[in-house]
């Protein structure tokens, strides 16, 4: 009995020893490709620190607005920062994904081919993201100077809720492009914005019907008259 | 360069019957039917009385009007040469009218004139604008005169203005132009100028044509350049400017980004002549300087402070793109300041618009929105000087304006050290 136990045991010892002898190169290749791939993204990250200032990149993404988005997103680094920073987190990224690959296990492989497939979308929304934050930003400054100048009382309130507009906007664009809630997103902003205009033109049409019809007669009025009347107290500007 | 700008054949058969001309007199018109037989009698008149020998013609260089503007033109001409009280034969003035090509706008128009008086080798041209009511043939006299008789390439006309009217030229071109180039030229975009043929090549020569210089922009480009360029420069006191009321197609705001839009573009053009400028010089004056009656001007002072306030309410986080921190936050405490007592200081309003110049020379900010934002501080401006000089004489308020110019050549020094920072 105990002889069987042992040969048991040392089968089964064996066998254990024999496999993981066999993967051990995996498990190792895993570690050097993510120590590699940690050390590369350490470099990466202070080459991009160092580089990107000197090429005035904080500038530009002051006057862009990018460092403004970034703010509101409740960042307080520098851009060059987080973009040194987002650019070694990518390749850590990229670096797990080939450790797990180096695992050469089936699902491990699967789940490789499918994070890198998927990497695009990924991408994209983030450029969507990105690029409509400063664009709603650009139509935040617009539509307040606008009013401003043309002394609306509400002037902040109009901008945020256009620069809002934008935004949801965007998200839904970046949302539906990574797949997530498709019928969900798109209805919920179809149904959003639809009943946005729908009231805007009820307000208008027909409890505005005064207001529109006094617009609609200066508008179509004589073209070639002064928009200034001859007592309006700017005139003199 | 005139091959450049096309003309019709009409115009060219015209120019080679006239072959030469001295005087060259351009209108540049748009639907000012109205008006433009008016202007036309003066210039004519002008011309033959002051100029007698000298052949003269009147171009008019016209948009498509379409309310027989051009027909008013050519049928126009002074009533009776017996009303000019001269003793010598009067020549006819002869006339060309032509449509204009190029983007739509007065520098097109412009471009035009300038074209034909090189073509026919004019010696001294004048631009006046078709909705004058005020001129009268002693404007030919003493646009012309200086440029014909003195040598002059440049004369920019001086009016006597109310003390309320032109506050952009007074509050911003004037002062700017005269700190920048270092030239007394007291009303830079009067619209009404003389030059000289020369100049008038030179002019051509430039590749400005189908920029926002012929859109909105010739007046203080014209002057400017030829400042800049070195050109000889003089001024010639016309009395009042009596005009029509001009649609620009665009509101209060419009018109301020046209204006100030040219200068800041200006200022890339000619950094390097600018940054050698220290101290401005005055400028030679023609005519004999007089008091008119002026229509009065109605100002609502609540109304731009309160534009004012909004701004500084609503638009620092715009505001702080161009502005440093110390400007804004003096902007902004002028914000909560009563009507009564309301002052924006001479040096917070020097300081203001240089750092919009520097701002719009760095793309801190698109630049439309940049000059947008700054019609409220423009508007608390001058409210501001409304509340100063409302109780002032002529002369109280040409001293103030001076002040407010020499504040500008005292700061240039800031202008330029943060130009390239």
């Amino acid at each position: 009995m105990t002889s069987v136990l042992e040969e048991v045991v040392r089968r089964t010892l064996n066998g254990f020893a024999e496999r993981l002898s066999l993967f051990m190169p995996n498990l190792l290749a895993m570690a050097v490709i993510l120590v590699v791939g940690v050390l590369a993204a350490g470099v990466l990250r202070f080459a991009v620190r160092m580089a990107l200032p000197r090429l005035g990149f904080d500038n530009f993404a002051g006057s862009s607005g990018l460092t403004t988005v970034l703010q509101k997103g409740g960042i307080v680094a520098s851009p060059s920062n987080v973009v040194a920073l987002t650019l070694a987190w990518a390749v850590v990224a990229v670096f797990v994904l080939l450790a797990i690959g180096a695992l050469n296990l089936d699902f491990a492989v699967d789940l490789v081919a499918r994070a890198f497939l998927y990497l695009p979308q990924l991408l994209i929304a983030f450029a969507v993201l990105l690029l409509g934050g400063l664009f709603a930003g650009f139509v935040r400054r617009s539509v307040l100077i606008a009013a401003v100048n043309a002394e609306l009382p509400s002037a902040r309130l109009l901008a945020a809720a256009a620069q809002g507009a934008v935004l949801v906007l965007v998200a839904a664009i970046a949302l539906e492009h990574l797949g997530v809630g498709r019928q969900v997103i798109l209805t919920s902003f179809t149904i959003l914005f639809g009943g946005v205009v729908l009231a805007m033109a009820l307000a208008f049409g027909f409890a505005g019907r005064d207001l529109a019809r006094d617009l609609l007669e200066r508008i179509v009025a004589r073209p070639s008259a002064a928009r200034m009347p001859p007592d309006d107290p700017m005139r003199h500007l | 360069m005139t091959e450049q700008v096309p003309l019709q054949p009409e115009v060219e058969a015209r120019i080679v019957e006239l072959g030469q001309v001295d005087i060259l007199v351009g209108i540049p018109s748009y639907n000012n039917a109205r008006t433009v037989g008016h202007v036309v009698q003066a210039v004519t008149a002008g011309c033959a009385k002051y100029f007698p020998g000298l052949r003269a013609v009147c171009v008019n260089s016209d948009g498509g009007s379409s309310d027989g503007t051009q027909e008013v033109v050519r049928a126009a001409d002074f009533a009776s040469p017996a009303t000019l009280l001269v003793a010598h034969r009067l020549l006819p003035v002869h006339k060309i009218v032509t449509p204009y090509h190029g983007i739509p706008g007065k520098g097109s128009a412009i471009r035009t004139i300038c074209a034909i008086a090189e073509r026919l080798n004019a010696r001294a041209c004048a631009v006046v604008d078709s909705d004058l009511r005020s001129i009268t043939p002693e404007w030919m006299e003493l646009l012309l005169g200086p440029v014909v008789l003195q040598g002059f390439d440049y004369v920019a006309p001086l009016y006597l203005r109310h003390k309320y009217d032109g506050t952009i030229t007074n509050s911003i071109v004037y002062p700017m132009t005269r700190a920048l180039y270092g030239k007394e030229v007291r009303q830079p975009i009067g619209g009404d100028f003389g030059f000289s043929g020369r100049l008038a090549g030179h002019y051509l020569t430039k590749p400005v044509w189908e920029t926002n210089v012929a859109r909105f922009g010739i007046d203080i480009w014209m002057t400017t350049t030829a400042i800049a360029d070195g050109f000889n420069v003089a001024q010639a006191f016309l009395g009042a400017k009596i005009h029509d009321a001009k649609d620009p197609g665009a509101d209060l705001a419009g018109m301020l980004i046209q204006v100030v839009a040219s200068v800041f573009d200006l200022m890339q053009t000619y950094e390097k002549k600018w940054k050698e400028v220290q101290e401005p010089e005055a400028v030679p004056l023609f005519g004999f300087p007089h008091g008119v009656g002026l229509e009065p001007v109605s100002v609502h002072v609540g109304r731009m402070a309160g534009v004012f306030r909004q701004g500084c309410r609503d638009l620092p986080e715009v505001w702080e793109r161009a502005l440093s921190r110390s400007t804004l936050a003096a902007i902004t405490a002028l914000g909560e300041a009563p009507d009564e007592g309301f002052h924006f200081p001479d040096a917070l309003w020097v300081r203001t618009i240089y750092e919009f110049a520097v701002a719009y020379h760095r793309v801190r900010l698109a630049p439309d929105q940049l000059l947008r934002s700054l019609v409220p501080l423009y508007l608390g401006r001058t409210a501001s000087f409304v509340l100063q000089v409302e109780e002032s004489s002529a002369a109280e308020v040409e001293a103030s304006i001076a002040g407010l110019a020499d504040e500008f050549v005292r700061q240039k020094d800031f202008l330029r050290e943060h130009w390239t920072r």
